[in-house]
């Protein structure tokens, strides 16, 4: 009686959810942060279940499973899938598969009241209970190299010591952060070693979305898969109401998503319902809104400093607003006939730090929706074109702005703290689905 | 001094933190559905404390590679029981104190020292290392708001010439400390979000660690812990009442339901604040600790001091 009184209770609280962002899914997911019975949780520990969303290629299947394996029982998982149905069975034999346009909340909230409730078994874990590597050492603990530290315990180096920047000796501690840590982009795979709070070295893993390996898998499995209006302006007109609208809702999920990261909760999902079906209509709350984030002193706090990337430090040809952020004037719509009837100057700020990054992109977007409106009026349509302004830079089937930005990564983090690590590479919008495969070779470190 | 029999103080004292922690969870949801500007649903707000607890209670917890179980084990056990006594100095209105001692601020303090060894360990104990990033960086955070913590109060304690909590309550008869000490207050906010890692100052259990500390939680062990950061909120919203609020002293009211309502204000401030404020870098607030608050802090005794003098 007392056990079912309190499996009814539980049974009908917000459903902590992991998700696991695959490609073309991130928009989805950040919307499941509206609902009000979901409960999107930054660490699988917190959550009954997993939500596999969208399309994973098969070098990130093995962590999708141990971040299955991480999550407490009762569990299960639910396949978001786009396409890719047998390929996420496979991986997740016992998950319930949701199509894209199917309704996954109700979904979760049904899983989530059977595993509580008893009539759903808790899942198995996918992968066998045992270390990484054998355990290999030497000495009379087997504890490794020297003396009584060194050597790789388990495949995984001890922290040995190292000269500090305050010229102390302390722990080296490597660590490998990715693909799905919930602050870092989905896919991302960062290396760094850690002295205390401090990134002493950093640097990227190969970006699994774009190797050559998942092009072939995802024409594969996912035709029509990633075609957002941007890219599809390099092969057909797409008119200037539709593109704008696109720039102004990314440039708000991405504010909603590093207002989040800063603590700022509320806010953010203040911001992201502003983000969900976007018109023009939506400028004067819009405008706002950014009035309001703009003089918060907290935020200003939090982000002034952190990341400085100098017009002078970025990447040869890099546009974008990273690039406008740093005083750059560079965009490729200046070069539109389209976006010149309407009168078209890019907005630029000049502290190139991450507080100028989320000016910029708030003011961007207030941009964009005066364009969309304007351009309704007129409604001149783009041409297509071979260089397009995404919201993350300029775009071409060769080249995506996120490419060039991830060779920075390394030597910027280097000597941060880990929040102004994080904050930093938030602020850059890593695209990393966007990366063509002909710019992952040249780029990665 | 008045000694309270076990069998009253444990139900007094844990009964009040229980409720205190409850209030606590629907302040926080509805002050974000407020600040999100989404609709109140007060009814749904009331019971999701209860929902989510039961559901807590319900999961299973895990094990992570090689913890010291035990230690993971005590941490939030340690970090609760000291947020309990440290309510026991804090009256709830004249002669009901569970332990009226004359250093009572003392106690205080040395409970807000020994929380710090309890969050630490629960950092350090999962072999985890985002919790053990959390836990270094808590370690940095307490030994900055906590000598704020003791000025402050001690500043409280001057113009009662005790370190009793009654008295300083008593000495208030006239005028409030927030009042005659206006810095003391604030200052103790920023206390009262350190010790329980709220809002701005969650750095330890930061969103940018996963959790942090609290990254590897699940089950019994999450609601234990996040029940007891939130009786740390109670704890020093109480404290803070009595101490430059006036504690029970109000007009028309009885003085218990007075000291309740001071509390509750001060906690509603603290949790709007957290969601009003982004969390502040580890560096730039263990700077200003040291270089704006703690010099703050002296003013505010020098102030109390000199209107001490006879």
């Amino acid at each position: 009686m007392a056990v079912r009184f309190l499996t009814g209770a539980a049974a009908r609280a917000p459903v902590p959810v992991f998700p696991v962002v695959g490609g073309g899914a991130r928009d989805g997911v950040e919307e499941l942060r509206l609902c009000p019975g979901i409960d999107v949780v930054a660490s699988p520990r917190a959550a009954t279940v997993l939500l596999v969303a969208g399309w994973l290629p098969a070098a990130l299947r093995p962590a999708a499973a141990q971040v299955h394996d991480q999550l407490p029982h009762p569990r299960a998982t639910v396949c978001w899938a786009r396409g890719d149905l047998a390929a996420a069975a496979e991986t997740f034999p016992a998950a319930t598969v949701v199509p894209p346009d199917g309704d996954v909340v109700a979904v979760l909230k049904r899983v989530h009241r059977g595993l509580v409730t008893g009539e759903r078994d808790s899942e198995a874990s996918l992968l066998p209970h045992e270390p990484p590597s054998p355990w290999k050492g030497v000495g009379p603990h087997g504890q490794g190299g020297e003396g009584m530290m060194g050597g790789r315990p388990y495949g995984r180096p001890m922290p040995m010591t190292g000269p500090d920047r305050d010229g102390l000796a302390l722990d080296r501690l490597p660590l490998r952060v990715g693909p799905f840590f919930p602050a870092l982009p989905a896919g991302l795979v960062l290396d760094v070693v850690l002295q205390g709070d401090v990134v002493q070295e950093a640097s990227i893993a190969a970006n699994a979305f774009a190797d050559a390996a998942a092009a072939a898998e995802r024409a594969a499995v996912a035709p029509g898969f990633g075609d957002d209006p941007f890219r599809r302006a390099l092969r057909e007109p797409v008119g200037v109401p539709l593109l704008e609208l696109a720039r102004a809702g990314h440039h708000l999920r991405w504010a909603a998503a590093t207002l989040r990261l800063h603590g700022l909760r509320a806010a953010a999902l203040r911001t992201l319902s502003l983000a969900v079906g976007l018109t023009s209509d939506a400028l004067p709350r819009l405008a706002a809104l950014r009035r309001r984030l703009e003089r918060d002193p907290t935020l200003r706090w939090a982000t002034r400093g952190v990341g400085r990337v100098s017009a002078a430090q970025l990447p040869a040809g890099l546009g974008g607003p990273v690039a406008r952020a740093a005083g750059v004037v560079r965009d490729a719509r200046l070069d539109d006939p389209a976006y010149a009837d309407l009168g078209f100057r890019p907005v630029t700020h000049d502290g190139a730090d991450a507080w100028a990054r989320f000016r910029q992109r708030l003011g961007e977007a207030e941009q964009s929706l005066r364009l969309a409106q304007a351009a309704q009026s007129g409604a001149p349509a783009s041409v297509a074109r071979d260089r397009v302004e995404s919201p993350q830079g300029e775009l071409s089937t060769a080249s995506a702005p996120s490419g060039l930005l991830l060779g920075l990564v390394g030597d910027l983090l280097a000597g941060m703290e880990w929040g102004d690590a994080v904050a930093t590479i938030a602020s850059l919008d890593f695209d990393l689905e966007a990366q063509p495969a002909a710019q992952v070779g040249v780029t990665l470190r | 001094m008045s000694a309270v029999a076990p069998w009253v103080a444990v139900p007094a004292v844990g009964g009040a933190l229980v409720a205190g922690v409850y209030a606590t969870g629907v302040l926080d949801a509805l002050a974000g559905r407020r600040r999100a500007g989404r609709p109140l649903a007060v009814g749904d707000a009331l019971s999701l404390p209860w929902r989510r607890a039961c559901l807590l209670l319900v999961q299973r917890g895990v094990s992570t590679e090689r913890p010291d179980a035990s230690a993971w084990m005590l941490a939030p056990a340690l970090y609760g029981a000291m947020a309990a006594a440290a309510l026991t100095v804090v009256p709830l209105s004249e002669g009901r104190v569970v332990a009226d001692l004359r250093t009572g601020i003392v106690v205080w303090g040395a409970a807000e020292m020994l929380a710090m060894v309890g969050v630490y360990l629960h950092g350090w104990s999962p072999n985890s290392a985002f919790p053990l990033l959390g836990a270094y960086r808590f370690v940095a955070q307490a030994v900055s708001f906590e000598l704020l913590s003791m000025f402050v109060l001690i500043a409280a304690a001057l113009p009662a010439r005790s370190l009793q909590v009654t008295r300083i309550v008593e000495s208030q008869e006239s005028l409030w400390n927030v009042l005659r000490q206006p810095l003391g207050l604030p200052l103790f906010v920023v206390v009262t979000l350190g010790v329980a890692f709220w809002g701005p100052l969650n750095l330890p259990d930061g969103d940018d660690l996963a959790g942090g500390t609290g990254a590897e939680l699940s089950g019994p062990a999450r609601l234990a812990w996040e029940g007891s950061r939130a009786a740390w909120l109670v704890a020093a919203s109480a404290m803070g009442a009595a101490a430059f609020l006036g504690g029970w002293l109000g007009p028309w009211l009885p003085g218990p339901l007075w000291m309740v309502l001071k509390t509750l204000a001060l906690l509603t401030v603290t949790v709007w604040l957290g969601h009003r404020a982004a969390r502040v870098r580890p560096e730039r607030f263990v700077v200003s600790a040291w270089t704006v608050l703690l010099p703050l802090a002296f003013l505010d005794l020098v102030v109390a001091g000199v209107q001490a003098l006879p």
